[in-house]
């Protein structure tokens, strides 16, 4: 069986006799990103699941909006950092995060979570890392960034790779620096810049044909188009980066998040409990597979 | 005489008038008796009370794409091979409630409080029992249990019966999966011109079966019995060679097969309706028109639904034959790392209730051939 | 400039190194290093000039002016990236987009008509230098082809829905 590789998450901090039965959480301040696209904050009304929720970054949540339906949105932060507040960038483009962009602080919207695997921040500790990310791609390695800088020491050297449309499009700029200052290695391209875009112009992929790598100690955590992801992986390969050091995320469509409902299977796997994380060795007979 | 004492494992014969008093027990005892009936020119599987209300000298027919009933005028009540549906409809419902949100200042959530039914089905076969094995794998888990699912399960009668007549679309032989029933039932029938012939499966069906008029069989009837099971595994309609299954599909996604069977799909969903193992479904909300109360439901879906893969940036399946590749190759290939066993059970549902009559059978084939040249 | 200078600087460039040491200082000879300020222009669209450039440090932006957008930054050249290559081909002797430093750089530069009439009397040369740029070709296509794609854009911006 080809998930040898893959620990299913323990998931669902909440109820496990009740069919998505949500908790409730209220938004308690929101962030607008770039366009389309804006960082909320939420709390559990019920102080005592609050209290007990936990999750590691690269696992996601079913958000509910009454009468609208469910979305799968990862985790944008981590605990630590967001101080226990769930945080989901969320990009409002389907009916469900198009009435979540209609919401205020205050309003409230039911949540099931956390599902799915983790990025694997144990077992690439004392590896270089190579974080190759695109447009929206970035929320959900955010919280992975954070846990590293926490526990810089541990790992070596890290190269965030970060690519978007335009200059407008990248995801929280303000942050940049002070990833820089933690020894994180930050390119940032975009697909066309404009006479003010001093920065890279080109696609994240490029990075590795300018950077030696060593395949022995090199992990690459990548998320974002497929497309992109694709190419990263191809890249990574050639260079002789073993596929079980690479990690991808895989999105599907998602309704129940616990592997029962059928909707995000791929290949073998129930991309919502055996991903959405995934070393790469346990995708590459499926992952290439046109429309499969 | 002879010693009466059942125990589990005991086989007796039954006058088959005793089976309405059998029944009649199990709804004393809270038991909501389903079994099949002849409605609307087909047979369904609904409230039956007993002998009356089953389908009667009926013998089926099947084909691809044909489902007919042929009157025998005899006093036999389960000749036929059931039809379109099956009992996975009493376990996981097609349309179910899961709960109610209210908007009154703040959203509140009321669950759903109705009391699980408790069924007992009547004319199980042995393919159905498969199936029913084999959903009790998917739904549950370890990781996760349908409380829907599991609380029906819990309070499952299953009153079986061995086939005698497969229909030209079996093939539970080649699943390994019948005809005869081995173990999984409370008690299970095979049915003679005169008497059933009942076999003890567990300590409900002996309690059950003690209160009726039973007698030991004598060793003509269980013969008779044996060989008439012994003819149906012999006569079965359609053969799948499972040796090389998973790989054969796994491993061939760019069969040019795909491409052939697409161009007759339709993408109409029927298969996995009224396939026995199909588990896939989605949540709905149906809400008021003031958007202060919605109904949260779960109901069946099916890969072959067009959206069903959809995601934000496209449709990872958007044609018919990336939808019907799915569908077999889960089936009767990844079924088995997620489930342990491949999920057909050989009962050509799939293949008699297909509009335009694909075979799997032949398709599983035909993909042999094709990577074997 | 001191030719030590220059000789030292290709020799960073994987390509200069895998060069015969008489095909490396012929090249050399064709070279020249310049050093751009930010914002100091290579070259625009419709020039009709005819060098070849490798980075060596800072970063050269590719631009192309589109009517109502301005001016379009297409790509950009890193360290060890060469831009202008369509020089070395025959027959383009046109500009097709423009070059501007947007940071400080240090670019080699090579005198692309020299480079032809190398390659057309050594074939051996000739054979060398076109292998290396199939191969900046083909990496630029990849890129280009990722963007085309405009693998970004939302869902109401896919045309083929």
């Amino acid at each position: 069986m080809t998930t040898t590789l893959i620990d299913t998450a323990a998931h669902s901090a909440g109820y496990t006799d009740k069919l998505l039965l949500p908790h409730w959480a209220e938004i308690v301040k929101i962030i607008p990103e770039a366009e389309g696209v804006s960082t909320f904050h939420f709390k559990f009304t019920d102080l005592e699941v609050q209290a007990r929720y936990r999750f590691e970054p690269g696992q996601f949540n079913m958000l509910y909006v009454p009468g609208c339906g469910e979305a799968a949105i990862s985790m944008s932060s981590d605990l630590e950092t967001s101080g226990g507040l769930l945080v989901h960038t969320i990009r409002h483009v389907g009916n469900v995060t198009r009435a979540i962009s209609r919401l205020k602080v205050g309003d409230v919207v039911g949540i099931r979570g956390p599902f799915g695997t983790s990025w694997p921040l144990d077992a690439i500790r004392g590896m270089d890392v190579v974080i190759a990310c695109g447009g929206i791609g970035l929320p959900p390695l955010r919280g992975a960034i954070y846990r590293i800088i926490r526990d810089r020491a541990r790992y070596g050297k890290i190269t965030l790779l970060y690519g978007a449309r335009t200059p407008r499009d990248l995801m929280f700029p303000v942050e940049y620096e002070a990833w820089k200052k933690a020894d994180i290695d930050m390119q940032v391209t975009v697909d066309r810049g404009d006479d003010s875009w001093t920065g890279r112009v080109g696609v994240v992929p490029m990075w590795f044909y300018h950077f030696r790598v060593d395949p022995h100690k090199t992990a690459v955590l990548t998320c974002g188009p497929e497309i992109m992801m694709r190419f990263v992986i191809y890249e990574a390969l050639a260079r002789r980066i073993p596929s079980d050091q690479i990690y991808v995320s895989l999105e599907r469509n998602m309704k129940c998040g616990q592997g029962a409902c059928g909707h995000c299977q791929q290949g073998p796997y129930f991309i919502c409990k055996d991903g959405p994380v995934f070393p790469f060795r346990a995708l590459e007979n499926i992952f290439n597979v046109e429309e499969y | 005489m002879t010693d009466k004492t059942l125990s589990v494992g005991s086989t007796v014969t039954l006058p088959k008038p005793e089976l309405d008093l059998l029944l009649a027990d199990l709804r004393k005892n809270g038991y909501q008796t389903v079994g099949p009936h002849l409605q609307n020119e087909s047979i369904v599987y609904t409230k039956i009370d007993g002998l009356k209300d089953l389908p009667r000298g009926i013998l089926s027919d099947q084909k691809p794409a044909s489902y007919r009933m042929i009157q025998t005028g005899r006093d036999r009540y389960f000749d036929f091979i059931p039809a379109n549906q099956s009992w996975k409809q009493f376990l996981f419902p097609p349309r179910h409630p899961l709960f109610t949100a209210v908007k009154e200042g703040k959203w509140r959530l009321i669950e759903n409080e109705e009391p699980t039914p408790r069924y007992a089905l009547i004319g199980v076969r042995a393919c159905e029992l498969a199936a029913i094995n084999i959903q009790d794998r998917i739904f549950l888990r370890e990781d996760f249990s349908d409380p829907i699912y599991r609380l029906r399960r819990a309070g499952l009668f299953i009153l079986a019966v061995n086939c005698l007549d497969p229909d030209a679309t079996c093939f539970c032989v080649s699943m390994g999966t019948g005809p005869r029933h081995v173990a999984g039932f409370d008690l299970c029938l095979t049915e003679m011109d005169e008497v059933f012939l009942v076999e003890v499966g567990s300590e409900l069906g002996r309690s059950l079966l003690a209160d009726r008029t039973f007698d030991l069989p004598s060793a003509f009837v269980q013969t008779a019995a044996s060989q008439a099971v012994e003819r149906a595994a012999r006569s079965m309609g359609r053969f799948m060679d499972t040796s090389d299954l998973p790989d054969l599909l796994t491993n061939n996604l760019d069969a040019q097969r795909w491409d052939v069977v697409s161009k007759r799909c339709l993408s109409c969903t029927n298969c996995t309706l009224v396939c026995p193992t199909c588990f896939c479904w989605d949540a709905t909300d149906q809400v008021d028109i003031l958007g202060k109360s919605t109904r949260r439901e779960r109901v069946w879906d099916s890969c072959f639904n067009p959206n069903y893969s959809f995601v934000v940036g496209g449709n990872t399946r958007p044609n018919i034959r990336s939808r019907y590749r799915q569908w077999l190759t889960h089936k009767l290939g990844t079924w088995k790392p997620q489930f342990g066993v491949l999920g057909c059970v050989g009962c050509g549902r799939c293949i008699t209730w297909c509009p335009v009559g694909i075979d799997i059978t032949e398709e599983v084939a035909a993909i042999r051939v094709e990577v074997k040249s | 400039m001191d030719s030590g200078d220059l000789k030292a600087a290709l020799q960073m460039i994987p390509w200069f190194t895998s060069l015969t040491p008489e095909h490396f200082n012929k090249t050399a000879d064709l070279t020249h290093l310049r050093h751009a300020r930010a914002g100091e222009i290579f070259f625009r669209e419709g020039d009709k000039q005819d060098y070849v450039y490798i980075v060596l440090e800072g970063r050269v932006s590719l631009d192309i002016f589109v009517p109502h957008h301005g001016k379009v930054r297409f790509y950009t050249a890193e360290p060890y990236d060469v831009f202008g290559w369509s020089s070395v081909t025959p027959g383009i002797r046109q500009r097709t987009a423009g070059a501007v430093a947007v940071l400080d750089s240090t670019v080699a530069c090579i005198d692309a008509e020299g480079l032809r009439h190398f390659a057309e009397d050594d074939h051996d040369f000739g054979y060398l230098l076109m292998r290396r740029l199939a191969n900046v070709v083909a990496s630029r296509l990849m890129i280009t082809r990722l963007q085309l794609i405009d693998m970004f854009a939302g869902p109401a911006e896919i045309v083929n829905d």
